[in-house]
């Protein structure tokens, strides 16, 4: 996987920060275009192309979601487009609760705030469920866990999305 | 990005919005979710037990223009079709009443989603019902 291969890492699922912060300043420095000034016009080519692969990797490698997401595609395995079924009543009244509001409705803030509560500690699980799914998949690369990965990135992305619209309409709302 | 025309009236005017008691045993209720752009999108059929015709539909979706318009044109079509005259509705006939672009196919995808869901949630109710019966006889 060339974003690990760029920073000299295994592909691994768990990663110390502060060695991917270290590798990554360590090689930007080595790389850095103001170091190939007087060098061929390759050599110059090839430092841009690193430090921008470098800055690229980092950026993708540092967030828990953005490593899992890149770590599944070069698997071969897309993000599904299904959404969690699980989840789809419940989106559904906080959808009705947040046209509600919208409307005027201010008893529909009591349900917001509920729903804002919920979807915060379903992504504290979401994060914590990764965490732990890395450990095991780095441990044995078991295709199983690589799925139960998929499956939680995917619940996570649709919760945060519902979260990002909550906030949004109570803050909207929050000044009447 | 413009709508077509039947979009738009689908959008300013949609048919059937509301909902049915999903506890009727002649209701099936489909709902179905894209998380990419976070729509959902709820479509209920209530059926004639002794005819197997849909007397009636109804949607609710929360989502883009063309995801509105295809659920209403969806209920629209459900009316009056058997059960499994509904299951033939296909998406690329959605897309092509509405001229959906590519961008939006998905949201044909979606309703032809939603319209097996809901006949699918009544099919399981009505097979319940039967057993349910033949037990207490």
């Amino acid at each position: 996987m060339k974003f690990y291969d760029a920073l000299g890492l295994e592909p691994k699922l768990a990663i110390d920060l502060d060695d991917l912060k270290k590798r990554f300043y360590d090689r930007s420095r080595q790389w850095h275009p103001d170091r190939f000034s007087r060098s061929s016009s390759e050599e110059k080519q090839r430092s841009e192309e690193m430090t921008s692969m470098l800055n690229d990797a980092f950026r993708t490698l540092r967030e828990p979601v953005t490593r899992a997401e890149y770590f599944l595609r070069e698997s071969g395995l897309e993000l599904s487009k299904d959404a969690p079924p699980e989840l789809l009543e419940e989106v559904f009244e906080l959808n009705m609760a947040l046209e509600e509001l919208r409307g005027g409705d201010e008893s529909a803030r009591g349900q917001l705030v509920l729903a804002q509560e919920r979807f915060t500690g379903m992504l504290a699980d979401a994060d914590s469920g990764l965490s732990r799914l890395f450990a095991s998949y780095d441990g044995k690369a078991d295709a199983i866990v690589l799925e139960q990965i998929r499956a939680t990135l995917n619940r996570r992305k649709y919760v945060s999305n519902l979260l990002r619209d909550v906030e949004k309409e109570l803050n909207v709302h929050s000044a009447n | 990005m413009a709508y077509s025309d039947k979009v738009l009236d689908h959008y300013n005017n949609p048919r059937n919005v509301g909902s049915f008691d999903k506890k009727d045993p002649n209701v099936g209720t489909g709902m179905v979710g894209a998380p990419e752009c976070g729509d959902v999108m709820k479509l209920q059929v209530k059926v004639n037990p002794a005819t197997g015709i849909i007397e009636d539909a109804k949607f609710k979706t929360f989502g883009c223009g063309s995801a509105i318009a295809s659920s209403s044109l969806a209920t629209e079509w459900l009316r009056g079709k058997t059960v499994d005259e509904a299951l033939a509705i296909k998406n690329t006939d959605i897309v092509n009443e509405l001229s959906l672009p590519p961008v939006k196919i998905h949201c044909s995808v979606l309703a032809e989603d939603a319209i097996k869901a809901a006949i699918d949630d009544y099919k399981k109710k009505s097979e319940n019902v039967g057993v349910e019966s033949k037990a207490h006889a």
